[in-house]
């Protein structure tokens, strides 16, 4: 055997180390652009946050406060004790410092029923959604029947058409039934725009389960919506959960059909009465962000107890078809 | 009890797609009975429309005097175990045996002794607590046997049970099968494109090809007495031999099979069945086993060729033989070392002879029985 020589010629290239810078580079790049993109997603909510604690002067001092000086409790107790003080207005202004902070805007009182309002229609949403969207997506993934292909078409063909040429439409069918700033108007639009993406998800989930389980299932002694029951549902539940965040956020932060068919505070929504706060003469920002703070707490609840679930049910979904 | 007819069954899919065409068959109480065929020739539609879940499209359907056509599955009395298993991942083993019998509102121990008895019988009673992740192939086909098995069906439906395990298993498994038909005292149907476990199991095989029954059988009427040339070809490895010729009647009154230089007389038996046949255009069949080796006897059963290939198989050995521009396939012991090249003569065992009709591929001896 002859000696291998320990050292390479001195004018070869070292490809171990170009690898390991190249390794290093890699990482660099991935890990600036992670916290750019982490920046870019936290800081306005990080924001929202922070002001929600700050005093109307401190909020707009410059530079701005991150982290609170005295941080306050007083906006979140402003919202909570809304309906006992005197609101604002044009009138009365003058005995108020708006730099202080001292005046809550005039429909400041519907906070918490509107709050009540976007969860009833939120969670109305989500369990008609799974009554009816998961039935809908087995009968079409698992059952063959005439004119399946042409439903399956007619059901994505309704998420092609953007919700603000169905206004209008929306609308006029929502006065005709005399349906108009009732809660009941929300929950049947809102169906019409979210069973569609149910549907669709759970029949690509469906499909990717085996027919020979609903066919074990029968034969072992189930109905069909037993089978449904309890062999598919269990199985599909990281969709579920999908479905269930994907229903209950588009609910809880629509805008643009709350804003149409309601006009009172008794089916007034979170969005539109949040939006009613800048409408006013003047704006006071550290009762909107603790406002908006306490808007974003359900969805985040909501969130967290499905964490786990959520990127599993979105992939699910997303392999087949 | 169960006993299973078919009338004139039909079944249209949808598309157009005619999967079954007028199946009447009749499966007698306690039969162990084989659908046979290639893929797409409707044996797994037959067995779905015993289990519900196709519909019948025409015919009848008779379980014991009852038309069954629109029972649904879960109202018949039918257990299934299926190809790819199709055990529920999210239920243990023990959940996944029991769910039969829960869904059926059995009491809880009741439910209990029928399971650990299943586990005890199939040797799985230490995964009961597994899920089917867990287990390997020939573990989650013993599961699935065991969840058909604890229902105590009438009927026992297996659609390829045993395609998805390896070649040794699935022999052991194949003894299992028939041992447990045994046992249980059940109709059993069963499907399956494998020759060899059609043969070993079943008390009747029923050969489908194309959605259209070719003949039903025990595996002995099968294998030796085939209706066509289909049905003579789907069994047997190596594949039956063909080749072409015509039927004459020698100066010794003798019926004999001619081709080219090639004479083979036919036994009397034969003859008998083929007679006022003289003259007629057929296809001779010979199995590949059907044949010996050594210098004929009798210059009526000799067949020579030259070798072009030859594989041994360990117990035997393949001989592809070159016969007038025909390629053949025997099968012959291994004590005679052959070469490529060689010329051999090989003697036919006349008795064993197929005789099929040209164009329609019938079997000319078989179906005069």
């Amino acid at each position: 055997m002859t000696d291998m020589p320990n050292t390479p010629p001195a004018d070869a290239i070292d490809y171990r180390r170009r690898q390991k810078i190249a390794r290093i580079v890699q990482r660099l790049v991935i890990v600036v652009s992670a916290i750019v993109l982490a920046i870019y997603v936290l800081a306005p909510v990080s924001w929202l946050v922070s002001s929600a604690f700050q005093t109307e002067a401190e909020i707009v001092s410059i530079p701005p406060h991150w982290i609170p000086d005295e941080p306050t409790l007083r906006n979140f107790e402003a919202i909570f004790t809304a309906g006992d003080s005197e609101p604002v207005t044009y009138e009365t202004r003058s005995g108020t410092d708006p730099a202080a902070g001292d005046f809550i805007p005039s429909t400041a009182k519907n906070l918490l029923p509107s709050m009540l309002n976007s969860l009833i229609v939120a969670t109305l949403v989500v369990i008609l959604n799974l009554l009816v969207g998961v039935p809908a997506a087995y009968a079409i993934a698992k059952i063959r029947f005439w004119g399946r292909n042409a439903s399956v078409y007619f059901i994505l063909i309704t998420r092609v058409i953007p919700d603000i040429a169905l206004v209008v439409p929306f609308f006029l069918v929502i006065r005709k039934l005399g349906m108009l700033d009732t809660l009941g108007s929300l929950v049947i639009t809102y169906l019409a725009i979210t069973v569609p993406f149910t549907v669709f998800i759970m029949i690509q989930y469906f499909e990717g389960l085996p027919d020979e389980l609903d066919k074990a299932a029968r034969v072992d002694g189930c109905s069909r919506l037993q089978a449904l029951i309890k062999v598919f549902l269990p199985l599909s539940l990281p969709s579920l959960v999908a479905v269930v965040l994907f229903t209950f956020l588009a609910s809880w932060n629509e805008f643009l059909l709350a804003l149409m068919f309601t006009q009172t505070s008794a089916s007034q929504t979170l969005p539109i009465l949040l939006a009613s706060f800048t409408s006013d003469f003047t704006v006071s920002f550290s009762f909107l962000n603790a406002a908006g703070v306490l808007a974003v707490v359900p969805p985040v609840i909501v969130a967290i107890v499905f964490e786990r679930y959520i990127v599993s049910g979105l992939t699910a979904g997303a392999v087949k078809g | 009890m169960a006993r299973i007819r078919f009338t004139n069954v039909n079944k249209k899919y949808a598309n157009g797609f005619h999967a079954v065409r007028d199946l009447n068959l009749d499966i007698e109480d306690r039969e162990f009975i084989v659908l046979l065929g290639p893929s797409g020739c409707g044996k797994s539609t037959t067995l779905n429309m015993i289990a519900g879940l196709e519909e019948v499209s025409d015919g009848n359907l008779i379980f014991d005097e009852q038309v069954v056509n629109y029972v649904p599955p879960h109202k018949r009395d039918v257990a299934m175990v299926f190809q790819s298993y199709a055990l529920y991942p999210h239920k243990t083993v023990y959940d996944n045996i029991g769910f039969g019998l829960r869904m059926r509102n059995v009491s809880k121990e009741e439910i209990d002794r029928r399971v650990r008895d299943a586990a005890q019988k199939l040797e799985i009673s230490h995964l009961l607590d597994r899920r089917p992740s867990q287990l390997s192939g020939g573990q989650r086909q013993r599961v699935a046997l065991g969840r058909a098995m604890v229902r105590e069906p009438a009927v026992f439906l297996m659609d390829e049970p045993l395609s998805n395990l390896d070649a040794a298993l699935r022999i052991s498994m194949r003894a299992e099968i028939k041992e447990l038909h045994r046992a249980m005292q059940t109709t059993f149907v069963y499907v399956t494109h494998d020759q060899a476990e059609a043969l070993t199991l079943a008390d009747r095989i029923v050969v489908m090809n194309d959605g259209v029954v070719q003949q039903i059988g025990t595996p002995d009427d099968i294998y030796e007495r085939p209706a066509n040339t289909f049905v003579a070809s789907f069994l047997g490895s190596p594949p039956i031999n063909y080749f072409d010729g015509v039927l004459e009647v020698g100066p010794d009154d003798r019926m004999s099979f001619i081709r080219d230089g090639l004479r083979l007389a036919l036994p009397a038996a034969h003859a008998a069945r083929l007679k006022g046949q003289d003259g007629r255009a057929v296809r001779l069949g010979i199995r590949a086993e059907d044949v010996a080796e050594g210098p004929a006897e009798l210059e009526v059963n000799a067949l020579s060729g030259t070798v072009n290939s030859v594989l041994p198989v360990g117990s035997d050995q393949y001989l592809g033989m070159d016969f007038g521009g025909e390629e053949l396939f025997f099968r012959v012991g291994k004590d005679l070392r052959h070469a490529f090249g060689e010329e051999i003569t090989l003697a036919v065992d006349l008795n064993r002879l197929h005789i099929f009709d040209r164009e329609t591929g019938q079997s000319l001896i078989w179906n005069a029985v």
